[in-house]
């Protein structure tokens, strides 16, 4: 269900948004999709994996907050345990809308149907009463300009680790303190021994493009698989 | 600690003063015996509706739950008082004096850099001034109980307040409540009261007596005979007319007292949710009592949406203004009105009940042998914090330029205490500063001076270094983007106070 609008102070004058963690609010997800622009921002809390759409054959990146359906293991009631929220999770309910022939700039659109939509007169303003932004709806403007430049260059980063044969199929078996098996199927990450046996030349490409920074980062993120694992362990435990 | 506390407390008198202060003395004081008497005729006057800041901690310490206070009476957020045609009259003449702090750091820098921006004072100093503006709530309902994004304090239904407090002093923290009439004292030989004879015969002792009586103050001025410093040289005000007016459902619940100033006085306009509370102070040298009614009835007529002007029966008050030469003599205290009294400008009547709870709670007596440097250090305290009153209502006053005879009657050297005409003499060079206001916990600190001060168009201090203005503009500008964002994320008064009251039912 969604009902998106171009949101505009006209009509959205005096709409507030609930803009804190809950899952009720929509944040009760095991994964969302993330671009390598902020792949540095998540890097240090989770991890990072690549997915490939079996249609298209395109990559996408994804981070891993659960490890089964509607699990968020970074959501603690009304708090989120992490440093940074993903993009795609901290500008919702908003998106970016474009007309399907037009390349120009994206407008700010609004999914009304959005549960962080509030109807009780709680939550965050997005324009002030003389009808300009507030601080929350510019860094919302600001996040939505940042995904929509980073959803654009994705295809660019994944064509280079195409290239250079630098994504390897992962699957994982967790097996949590309480015997309980879970297992992560039909991902993707940096395959770390191709990209250690890269020519200078090969890595100065992807450096020159700026594709070299998220790699590592995305190598790195790997290390929040055991901190996962942990934190699930914990809320078995209650 | 003392294992077994040997004192028995009676406070006589209910109202706002009697059982707070048996609420505050109980939860403070577990082991303590307190009977509150009071009696059954006698209504409460329900004076202030108005509180300060303190209320936040005085009811997190007695153990009410903010949500519970709130819906229990009818209580609104109050951050600040907003005084309207006290420099000129004229329209647009407003400013606020509101309960969030200015920016840390020098005065006199920052009353340089706000000078540049075209801004009211208030505006300028804190973010509290854009919430206010927008009838917002200081607080989201999911902050923990008692704590804001801005400082606040109530507005309340002191009647229903009292009830909330009689429930919880009797059910909660053990104090025992006796409704009959006093009919006599009874002396002992040092001239304590012995003995309260009430009407069903009985008679009560204890080691100390609060007098909570009000305006009789029986005990204080009944038994005691402590003589009353009269004030009403300095303050004129002697009369008000409170009238009470329902609200229409969902009309936007105001953050701050208004009072409106008028050619012999001022109104008051405190709104709740379901009503406001509205009342037109005067003094009767000045301003006869049908022409208080005409401004009350007009202030009512142009401020009120849907307000019915000829249902109005105002309830006519006349007060003394003054306080006792002593609020505790032998084993009396006195609390609340029987103590004094003054215009509720600057709503000081609960705040003084909370502070004499507070000192009472903080230094109770053990024996009557150290009773007497007890009361010494009291009396030494309440004087200072009646005459920084006196002081502080006044400045309201004497940097008017209002011309009618009342005003111009204000501004009579001969009427300004000599403290406070010091004061001005400074701050024509100098900013307030706590060197003025150098007590531990003075009522209103220098930033409060400064809100009145400048909110009523005094002249800048001496300028500092320009480095320093330059500085001081940043903080300011980060005052501006905490505005902004607060008024953002912050509620409106009316939906706060409807969603904890649904929550409630």
């Amino acid at each position: 269900m969604s009902n998106h609008q171009i949101l505009t102070h006209d009509a959205h004058a005096d709409l507030r948004v609930l803009a804190q963690p809950g899952a009720a609010l929509g944040d009760a997800v095991m994964a969302c999709i993330t671009v390598p622009a902020e792949f540095r921002r998540l890097a240090i809390d989770y991890p990072i994996l690549f997915r490939q759409d079996e249609a298209t054959g395109a990559f996408s990146a994804l981070v891993l907050m659960g490890f089964e359906p509607g699990e968020n293991l970074f959501l603690d009631g009304d708090r989120w345990d992490a440093t940074n929220r993903p993009l795609a999770l901290a500008v919702q309910p908003f998106l970016v809308g474009r007309s399907r022939t037009s390349d120009g700039p994206g407008q700010v659109h609004i999914d009304m149907d959005h549960p962080r939509i509030s109807r009780n007169g709680e939550g965050i303003k997005l324009f002030e009463p003389g009808g300009q932004p507030t601080p929350y709806l510019e860094q919302i403007a600001d996040m939505l300009g940042a995904l929509d430049a980073g959803y654009r260059a994705s295809g660019d980063y994944f064509a280079a680790l195409i290239r250079y044969d630098l994504i390897e199929p992962f699957s994982m078996d967790v097996t949590l303190e309480s015997g309980a098996m879970h297992r992560l199927v039909g991902y993707h990450l940096v395959n770390e021994e191709k990209l250690a046996a890269l020519e200078p030349g090969a890595l100065a490409e992807l450096h020159a493009e700026g594709h070299l920074l998220p790699t590592y980062m995305a190598l790195a993120s790997l290390g929040n698989l055991a901190r996962l694992v942990g934190a699930k362990n914990r809320r078995d435990h209650g | 600690m003392r294992a077994e506390q040997p004192f028995q407390v009676v406070i006589v008198g209910g109202g706002s003063a009697g059982w707070l202060t048996a609420c505050v003395l109980a939860a403070r004081h577990p082991g303590l015996a307190i009977t509150l008497v009071e009696s059954p005729d006698i209504p409460t006057i329900g004076v202030g509706e108005g509180t300060w800041p303190t209320m936040r901690e005085t009811l997190a310490g007695i153990g009410i739950s903010e949500a519970e206070f709130l819906v229990a009476c009818d209580a609104s957020f109050k951050q600040g008082s907003r005084f309207d045609g006290w420099r000129t009259g004229e329209a647009g003449d407003s400013y606020l004096h509101p309960f969030t702090l200015p920016p840390p750091g020098d005065m006199a820098a920052l009353l340089h850099a706000w000078s540049a921006t075209g801004s009211g004072f208030a505006e300028a100093m804190t973010a509290q001034a854009a919430a206010c503006a927008q009838h917002l709530a200081p607080r989201q309902r999911g902050m923990p109980d008692y704590a804001g994004a801005l400082n606040y304090a109530y507005h309340f239904d002191a009647g229903k307040f009292a009830r909330l407090l009689t429930r919880h002093a009797t059910q909660a923290l053990g104090v025992a409540h006796i409704a009959a009439n006093v009919t006599a004292t009874t002396a002992a030989a040092n001239g304590d009261v012995a003995t309260l004879v009430l009407a069903d015969g009985r008679a009560l002792t204890a080691d100390l007596f609060i007098d909570c009586t009000g305006q009789a103050a029986r005990l204080i001025n009944g038994h005691c005979q402590v003589e009353w410093i009269d004030r009403s040289d300095v303050s004129f005000n002697d009369r008000a007319l409170a009238v009470q007016v329902p609200v229409l459902p969902g009309s936007p619940v105001a953050s701050q007292t208004i009072g409106t100033a008028h050619h012999a006085g001022w109104l008051w306009d405190i709104a709740l949710p379901t009503r406001r509370g509205i009342g037109c102070v005067y003094a009767s040298r000045f301003m006869r009592d049908d022409e208080a009614d005409d401004v009350l009835r007009a202030h009512v007529a142009a401020q009120v949406p849907g307000a019915d002007v000829t249902a109005l029966a105002p309830r006519k008050l006349s007060f003394a203004t003054g306080h006792r030469a002593r609020f505790w003599q032998g084993n009396v205290v006195a609390v609340g009105l029987s103590a004094g009294f003054i215009e509720p400008l600057e709503a000081s009547a609960i705040v003084l009940i909370e502070l004499s709870a507070r000192a009472l709670a903080d230094a109770l007596p053990a024996s009557r042998d150290a009773m007497a440097v007890h009361a010494a250090r009291f009396n030494e305290m309440f004087r200072t914090r009646w005459d920084r009153i006196v002081n502080f209502l006044k400045l309201h006053y004497v940097l008017s330029r209002r011309t009618e005879p009342y005003w111009l009657a204000q501004r009579d050297p001969a009427t300004i205490p000599q403290r406070l005409a010091d004061d001005l003499v400074l701050w024509r060079e100098h900013p307030p500063s706590a060197r003025d206001f150098p007590l531990h916990d003075e009522m209103f600190p220098a930033a409060s001076q400064a809100y009145v001060l400048y909110g009523m168009g005094h002249g800048l201090p001496l300028p500092p270094p320009a480095a320093a203005i330059t500085a001081a503009a940043a903080r300011l500008a980060e005052v501006q983007d905490r505005a902004r964002r607060m008024a953002a994320g912050l509620p409106e008064n009316r939906t706060y106070l409807a969603a904890i009251a649904a929550q409630a039912a």
